[in-house]
């Protein structure tokens, strides 16, 4: 590849060497210059001129250009309105243009202060209006879903949100409707703004116009401090902003890690924080008393009756992780038990090879791939929504997306990238082979959880002792809410003498654990996960706890037994790093993390065969997948029940035509005996033979099914 | 009068949407004769002919298919601008409803000459007898095999003022909301469905059999040297027969109101001249001896632009004619761009306090500032239509305005009459401000 053309663009006086096609407001940053603009964001497609806050005057042009449809040509020299009377002009009009019908109620707005509207007409423009007529006034606040509302007197229609719907999200479902003055920001017909990714336009929005309903009237930019932190709702790991006012987390946004996630985060990851402050929160250790029930106990009371619980089962432990503990608290829980109590035992959350290792690559790559294949049978924007924008991404810029390993594509293609999501992909194994077999530099394994690789990382570098069989279990301890929901679990329970379980929410674990310790949430832990890259990155604690802090109370029980452990997260990273990230300080950890080398991974990795498959007969593979709007976080945010998954089976196209359904019928999906009806919904992406359903509508279907109109 | 009729010729005497009719005056031969050229050939041709744009801009036909690059391996279109919707103008209506074949043959001498297989008219959407006359000449001459490998589609538009605009055309072709793209880049490099586009006016088309006919050396000696060939003109407002007339460029514009159309009608002064549809600067009384051909009107300070001359008499309240007018654009101001959008509204806003009397004298130049703030800084040239008569109007007849101040009220006491010169408003969207 040939170095691009370096070319010199004179803005103001200044010289300014930049790679030829280069956008003119970028090239006028790296001269140090700014040209305001609101209409335009380069993550949004091309340029489309329309706010005309970036006139600038460029000789040889009889007109003012906007700056930010013209790339840099070698000799170019720029104006803007700091050397220019005709482009200070130009761009004077354009602000008092655009606050003619802006309602300038900075004073309730709770954009106020953190606006660039705001900002933009305090550093730009005549400072005074010549406007005393009546402005335009329309009907507001509008609900374009529960989760957002839209002031259409603010909007300054710079078309961002609609772009967004169009050119990124792919969604389609924001419109301008009317036409000049009377334009406004609209869905079709009304109906909710509905899907992955709707929040990131209330971030796009550089007025008041879109706000999260959530954060409406609940804080001013003076009150709040933004803590960097990554989302821990599922395995991509966002990097996010939460914003906290008073102890208490207001808002999620976004935090552009380029590699990762280039500033789009998903609804679950935006919304879902309200579930901190849920109802039903367990905020004191919960014990099982006399056979009289259950009774909210003291922290003192809770400790000793763990640790006798402990000591009661001599070593016959089995702990069950969610995969949403961070690395250092499945390190600290490890150490304990294995180290001080011998026991080894665990149900980790899923399967994880390091098989995949060799093919490692920041999932930007997937963005700039030329063929990218998608393999497993769960949606991707619905395990891993963000993936599903960089999938988006790569289409648009021409590269062949496919759901099929059609291996001649792939052998063909320069920068071929392979994704799994869903069963069957033995924690990268199965993905990492076909790489491996096809000569393909990257490779993607969708986990189930967030930190899937972290904690089974985490919990074998605490010991090198293997768990021994058992064949009666002394106490079960179940980490997390997502354990305590599983039914395998809850069965596994009932042969236990005794379980301890950490929930955060009343109703998974109390009733059936003799003792449930308050469980705490990804934004109240500091710490690492591993997320589906292999990067490690770094949460923080955004807000308190309202029971003790995990790491904490593991550390005081660890000293009962003698086993020396550091309630710091630091110091606990500290002990863990030595073993297995090669020494790295917590500090290092970064708050814009790295992918981390790889480079002594092995290119092949012998993976034991899966037993052959049972004949399955007749029918179709049923698939039932964790919608993205599902689980306890989001269960308990109101502003999310309107996504929740619809009660619907998806058929490959081959599949439907074969039995005469069509998209909308409702259809009979049946298997042993037992049968639910659903609405069917053809899918463009998904092979033959399998029916997919969202796991809470499958009711107790099983194995395989048979669909029926 | 004798005139040179090369667009509408043998409408009088022959039902020319007929194939047979139209083929009887030597139709479809001029498509023969192109096709027997090779494309760059034909593309000097046009060239020679110094044919200039019949839409609004006068740009060359010739320097515009040069512009194409056949060699990209994307596909090349040629779209048609029907979308005729400037108020005052209605000659691309006629051509369509009575030498629609004329059309057709001039498209697939374009197509051949841009190597083009695929050609769409994009048709006003409010014309939907011309729609259903053009549409069936089309299928007749497809019918006839007069296509080739060409296909013809004829798109009806919604009724935006703004897809008459080019790139705005475009995006409603393919679908979208009808707004403008940012130029660059422009449609010959980069247009329909990212693939190079040529544009042109109806007009502009149907005079491509007669170029090949007689021969551009031939037709560059039509009128003025600058501007060769003929043009419809059409005129409305005050005079005594408004209507189209076919004549050559550089034909007084005093012979087109006072021998064609007949003169103002009852007696009456003239007062106003817009000669290129409501969009453009107006001229008074004193300069409408200037030829109507692109170079001299420019000169003027105003625009040929869609060959359509609104004459005003003297019961007309310029305040009332610049509050028509910019309403009309405020309502067909697309949104996307700040300048247009906003500034359109506040101007009718200023108008109305001036028409209603309410207005001081310091809001004329606020009505004048504004306008400056639009001219030349929005995405489109609509922004510039909505300025151009009002800052005339303002310039040749401020004193009219100011009357409204110091009278309070509008000096025609209202008796102003705009009838026959726009028609009533009727906008039937809430715009926030008084329809």
């Amino acid at each position: 590849m040939n170095a691009p053309e370096t070319v010199h663009v004179r803005i103001d006086e200044r010289e300014a060497q930049v790679a030829k096609g280069t956008g003119l407001v970028e090239t006028a940053l790296s001269a140090g210059i700014e040209i305001p603009v609101f209409c335009y964001e380069p993550r949004l497609g091309a340029p489309i001129g329309a706010c005309r806050m970036c006139l600038v005057e460029v000789e040889g042009m009889p007109k003012l250009q906007a700056a930010c449809t013209l790339t840099a040509q070698d000799g170019m020299v720029v104006h803007t309105a700091r050397t220019s009377q005709l482009a200070a002009e130009g761009q004077n009009s354009t602000l008092e243009f655009i606050l003619v019908n802006h309602p300038l109620d900075c004073p309730v707005c709770d954009k106020g202060g953190e606006c660039p509207l705001q900002d933009l007409t305090f550093r730009y423009g005549p400072g005074n209006t010549r406007m005393s007529m009546e402005k335009l006034t329309l009907e507001k606040p509008i609900p374009i879903s529960p989760a957002i509302s839209l002031d259409r007197e603010r909007c300054i229609l710079c078309y961002r949100c609609t772009r967004f719907s169009e050119s990124v999200s792919e969604d389609g479902q924001l419109v301008a409707a009317n036409r000049g003055a009377m334009s406004v920001i609209t869905t079709f017909e009304d109906v909710p703004y509905t899907g992955a990714f709707t929040g990131n336009v209330t971030e796009l929005c550089p007025v008041g116009a879109l706000l999260p309903t959530q954060y409406r009237f609940e804080g001013r930019p003076w009150e709040i401090t933004n803590v960097p932190t990554v989302c821990g709702l599922c395995p991509v790991g966002c990097n996010v902003h939460a914003t906290v006012r008073e102890g208490k987390v207001k808002r999620i946004l976004s935090r552009n890690h380029p590699e990762v996630d280039e500033g789009w985060i998903c609804d679950k990851g935006r919304f879902g924080f309200t579930h901190l402050r849920s109802a039903d929160r367990i905020v004191d250790p919960i014990m099982r008393v006399h056979r009289h029930g259950f009774e909210p106990v003291s922290w003192d009371a809770a400790l000793d009756e763990a640790e006798r619980l402990l000591r009661a089962a001599k070593g016959r432990i089995v702990t069950v992780l969610s995969g949403s503990e961070t690395v250092e608290q499945t390190y600290a829980l490890a150490k304990l038990l294995r180290t001080g109590l011998d026991s080894h035992a665990a149900m980790l959350p899923e399967e994880v090879s390091n098989a995949l290792d060799a093919y490692r690559l920041p999932l930007s790559a997937i963005g700039g791939a030329d063929v990218v294949v998608v393999l497993g049978d769960v949606a991707i924007e619905q395990s891993a929504p963000v993936v599903d924008l960089w999938i988006k991404a790569a289409r648009r810029k021409g590269a062949k997306v496919l759901y099929e390993l059609n291996e001649s594509d792939v052998r063909k293609a320069e920068r071929a990238v392979l994704i799994w999501s869903g069963p069957g992909g033995r924690g990268g194994a199965t993905v990492a082979a076909h790489a491996e077999r096809l000569g393909v530099a990257g490779a993607f394994y969708v986990p189930e959880t967030p930190n899937g690789r972290g904690i089974a990382d985490a919990w074998a570098a605490a010991s090198d002792e293997e768990a021994g069989a058992t064949d009666s279990i002394g106490l079960l301890i179940v980490s997390g809410d997502e354990a305590a929901g599983n039914p395998n679990v809850r069965a596994l329970a009932e042969r236990a003498e005794a379980v301890i379980a950490t929930s955060m929410f009343h109703g998974l674990a109390v009733g059936w654990a003799d003792l449930v310790l308050p469980g705490t949430s990804y934004l109240e832990r500091d710490g690492t996960y591993v997320n589906l890259e292999g990067r490690l990155q770094r949460l923080r604690r955004t807000a308190s706890p309202p029971g003790r802090d995990e790491l904490e109370w593991i550390a005081a029980l660890a000293a009962r037994f003698d086993v020396e452990l550091s309630p710091s997260p630091q110091a606990v990273f500290a002990e863990l790093s030595e073993r297995i990230y090669g020494g790295l300080s917590f500090g290092e950890v970064g708050e814009r993390a790295p992918l981390r080398s790889y480079e002594d991974a092995p290119v092949h990795v012998d993976v034991p065969p899966l037993p052959a498959p049972e004949d399955m007969g007749e029918g179709l593979k049923l698939v039932c997948y964790k919608p993205l709007f599902s689980g306890p976080a989001v269960e308990r945010v109101a502003e999310l029940q309107f996504q929740r998954p619809q009660p619907e089976v998806e058929l490959s196209q081959a599949d439907a035509k074969a039995r005469n359904i069509v998209t909308g019928q409702t259809v009979r999906v049946g298997s042993n005996g037992t049968s639910v009806e659903l609405r069917a919904r053809v899918s463009k992406t998904l092979r033959a033979g399998v029916a997919r359903v969202a796991q809470e509508h499958a009711g107790g279907l099983l194995g395989t099914v048979e669909v029926s109109a | 009068m004798p005139t040179l009729e090369l667009l509408l010729g043998g409408t009088s005497e022959r039902d020319l949407t007929r194939l047979s009719e139209y083929r009887a005056i030597g139709g479809y031969t001029a498509i023969e004769k192109a096709r027997a050229m090779t494309p760059d050939a034909l593309i000097v041709e046009m060239s020679t002919s110094n044919l200039r744009g019949r839409g609004g801009a006068g740009f060359p036909i010739g320097r515009k298919a040069s512009l194409i690059d056949r060699k990209s391996g994307k596909p090349k279109y040629l779209v048609v601008n029907a979308d005729e919707s400037e108020p005052g103008a209605f000659k691309d209506r006629q051509v369509l409803a009575q030498a629609p074949h004329r059309l057709v043959e001039g498209c697939l001498i374009a197509a051949h000459a841009i190597e083009c297989k695929d050609v769409f008219i994009y048709i006003r959407g409010e014309y939907l007898t011309e729609y259903e006359i053009l549409a069936a000449a089309v299928e007749e001459a497809r019918t006839a095999g007069l296509f080739g490998d060409v296909r013809v589609t004829v798109h009806r538009g919604a009724g935006a003022y703004i897809c008459g605009e080019e790139t705005a055309l475009l995006d409603s072709l393919e679908g979208r909301r009808g707004q403008p793209r940012p130029r660059p880049p422009f449609p010959p490099v980069q247009g329909l469905y990212a693939a190079p586009t040529q544009i042109n006016n109806v007009c502009t088309i149907a005079t491509l059999p007669t170029i090949v006919n007689m021969g551009a050396a031939e037709f560059a000696k039509i009128g003025s040297p600058s501007s060769p060939g003929t043009a419809i003109f059409s005129i409305s407002g005050n005079v005594v027969r408004p209507g189209n007339y076919e004549l050559v460029l550089g034909t007084p514009m005093r012979e087109l109101i006072y021998d064609h159309a007949g003169g103002i009608a009852d007696g009456r002064e003239l007062k106003a001249v817009v000669p290129g549809g409501s969009s453009v600067p107006a001229l008074t009384p004193g300069q409408i001896d200037v030829p109507l051909d692109y170079d001299s009107l420019a000169a003027l300070g105003t625009f040929f632009g869609a060959a359509s001359l609104i004459v005003v008499d003297d019961r007309c309240c310029m305040v009332q004619l610049a509050l028509r007018s910019t309403k009309f654009y405020m309502h067909e101001s697309c949104g996307k761009c700040t300048p247009c959008r906003e500034g359109t509204r506040w101007m009718v806003q200023i108008l109305e306090r001036i028409e209603a009397g309410d207005a001081e004298l310091s809001e004329l130049d606020l009505l004048d500032s504004v306008g400056v703030g639009i001219l030349g800084r929005s995405l489109c040239a609509l922004g510039d239509f909505a300025v151009y008569p009002v800052h005339s109007y303002l310039k040749h007849w401020r004193s009219e305005f100011e009357a409204h101040v110091h009278l309070g009220r509008c000096p025609f006491e209202g008796g102003s009459s705009i009838e026959g010169i726009v028609a009533p408003s009727d906008l039937r969207h809430d715009v926030g401000v008084t329809a």
